[in-house]
């Protein structure tokens, strides 16, 4: 049993590790999201600054936006489009129209943790990217 | 335009990189316990010799019977057929269709999570072995004799098998793309690729022997087959038993082209990591070079992927190649060739640890997937729900940002601590000097901390 005296402490240091690191791992709320999600007129978003995301011929204007938050904040924003098409923010899967020349407003709370695409779905092009950290 | 984004058409959803600190404590953990294990290693080979124990005759037999067989053959055959024609004639929209789901997450990356616990359970559900078996009876029954084959060349080994992997993967986040943005590939696409695979399998067990194309060159028996070896169960003489730890693995790269195999997995694996990380800029800079040089967007994104796909796959045998050509300098070495062959089964741990750093979130998402609506309504057109499941959706909060963070870390110390521990033992088993062995395992330890710091570096710098 001699040649297995040196497996324990390596064994012992891989599991310490691993329990600690687990110590820490806190679990989200699991309310729903699609409930609570409401939709706002641009007229009514006025609390917090709320990121707009230009559509010019279907494409971001800039580039796809980057939209980050943190676990349990109210994630806002708006897109205004000059086509026609469907926005949906995967993972979330949530889905609003916005007529062509209109915009279309967001807010629900970042209850999912990751990296999610939001989508002009017909056009089949990323707008933005939702990121909601820990 | 937004250049690569969201390489896999089924991902709803991606992983945040690994936090800073906890990139620092993995590499701490690697460097600690590499150091410690040169220490402490033992002095003789302990998994070279097989322990097998056969499990009790009765349920061997009840589960190796000819009937069982005919069953398992025929699910395998059933899936495939279930995939291909939803494929063809399902919804194109990739995550509503079974096909891709089916292939390259329940398949493609569900036989090595279960092959490393259990042993090769792909084997008996392998569609194409068993037709290939049907028809290798049915001829002997009617013909009076056994069917003749091709010998098979020694020398090409596991290489189609190698290159048949990464084909696999270059089709799925390689080929499917299209405009100049990676789509993914779709499901009509995946199932002709599917068929085209069928006719090649059954044409090369044809000419060389269904065993003997398993053994060596079908893709997915071989790379399934590799995890397999660090599974517990296994059959022998027809009896199925249980093997020490460790000790199938030892015995797996006999056969030329098998280092090939471990190491295209590896630098598949890293590829699709390291495009949404590491190599987004230089990838980025090649794409917009190829596409100023008159490419169309469609082949300018194709041949920057397959460029950065060939290069990770030359690192990383590179890297092995350096490690072997180290150990071959230590006296007492056996040669270039035998070191290189007889280490390769030591990066089986690396391979898999990459594979649960990089897809274990996909999985256990998409699995929900699979074992809901797209079992309810594999062909996604929204009027079949045969188990009642259809309208369910995939719940992404089963796995906080942490848990998916720790597991991933984890996989790559435990694989980087089970891969030292087949280095170490292997060396003991060449150098009849331990000092010697611990001299060449200064090496293979160089070789693994860059394989492991490597794969922490990707997660870290994933999607950042």
């Amino acid at each position: 049993m001699k040649h297995l005296k040196g497996a324990v402490p390596l064994v012992a240091i891989v599991a310490v590790a691993g329990l600690t690191a687990c110590g820490d791992s806190d679990q989200s709320s699991t309310e729903s999201t699609q409930a609570d999600t409401a939709a706002h007129t641009e007229s009514t978003a006025k609390q917090s600054p709320v990121t707009t995301v230009v559509v010019k011929n279907g494409e971001p204007v800039g580039g796809a936006r980057e939209l980050e938050y943190n676990e349990g904040e109210q994630v806002r924003f708006t897109v205004r489009s000059d086509v026609a098409d469907e926005v949906h923010i995967h993972g979330y899967d949530l889905m609003k129209d916005v007529p062509a020349g209109g915009s279309v407003s967001f807010s629900f709370q970042a209850d999912i943790e990751g990296i999610f695409e939001v989508e002009l779905e017909e056009h089949r092009e990323q707008i933005a990217e939702l990121r909601v950290n820990p | 335009m937004s250049l690569l984004p969201f390489a896999h058409a089924l991902a709803a959803r991606q992983d945040l990189p690994v936090p800073a600190w906890l990139f620092a404590w993995g590499a701490s953990i690697v460097l600690i316990v590499s150091f410690f294990a040169l220490s402490v290693g033992w002095r003789a080979p302990r998994f070279e010799q097989d322990r097998w124990r056969p499990l009790g005759a009765g349920l061997s037999r009840a589960l190796l019977a000819l009937p069982a067989q005919i069953g398992y053959g025929l699910i395998g055959i059933f899936l495939l057929g279930l995939a291909i024609y939803a494929g063809l004639r399902g919804t194109q929209a990739p995550d509503r269709n079974f096909a891709l789901t089916f292939l390259y997450v329940t398949a493609w990356l569900g036989f090595p999570l279960f092959s490393v616990f259990l042993g090769d359970v792909f084997r008996p559900f392998n569609p194409w072995r068993a037709v290939g078996r049907a028809v290798g009876g049915a001829f002997t029954t009617l013909a009076g004799q056994r069917p003749a084959h091709l010998r098979y060349p020694e020398w090409l080994g596991r290489w189609p098998a190698a290159i048949g992997l990464i084909a696999v993967v270059w089709l799925e986040i390689v080929y499917g793309a299209s405009g100049g943005v990676a789509v993914g590939l779709s499901p009509h696409a995946a199932a002709v690729a599917a068929l085209i695979y069928s006719g090649y399998t059954l044409t090369m067990m044809a000419l060389f022997g269904v065993e003997q194309w398993c053994r060596t060159g079908e893709v997915f028996s071989v790379y399934f087959g590799m995890f397999g070896r660090l599974g517990c169960f296994g059959l022998e003489d027809g009896k199925l038993g249980v093997h020490r730890p460790f000790a199938a693995a030892t015995r797996w790269a006999t056969v030329p082209g098998s280092a090939a195999v471990v190491i295209a997995s590896i630098a598949t694996t890293s590829f699709d990591g390291a495009q949404e990380g590491a190599f987004k800029g230089a990838m980025a800079s090649t794409f917009e070079w190829l596409v100023d040089s008159s490419f169309g967007l469609t082949s300018a994104l194709r041949l920057t992927d397959t460029i950065f796909l060939g290069l990770c796959f030359a690192g990383v045998g590179l890297v092995y190649l350096l490690g072997v050509r180290g150990m071959a300098s230590v006296p007492g070495a056996p040669s270039f060739k035998k070191l290189r062959d007889g280490f390769a089964h030591t990066l089986i741990p690396i391979a898999m640890a990459y594979l649960v750093a990089h897809y274990f979130s996909l999985f256990v998402f998409q699995e929900q997937a699979q074992f809901t609506y797209l079992l309810s309504d594999p062909l996604g057109t929204g009027t079949t729900d045969l188990f009642g499941t259809a309208s369910s959706g995939i719940d992404f909060q089963l796995l906080s940002a942490n848990a998916i963070w720790y597991v991933q870390v984890g996989a790559l110390v435990i694989g980087h601590v089970i891969g030292l521990t087949l280095a170490h033992d292997r060396a003991t088993a060449y150098w009849g000097d331990y000092r010697q062995a611990a001299r060449s395992q200064y090496w293979m330890l160089a070789v693994m901390v860059a394989f492991t710091c490597f794969g922490l570096y990707l997660l870290s710098v994933a999607n950042s």
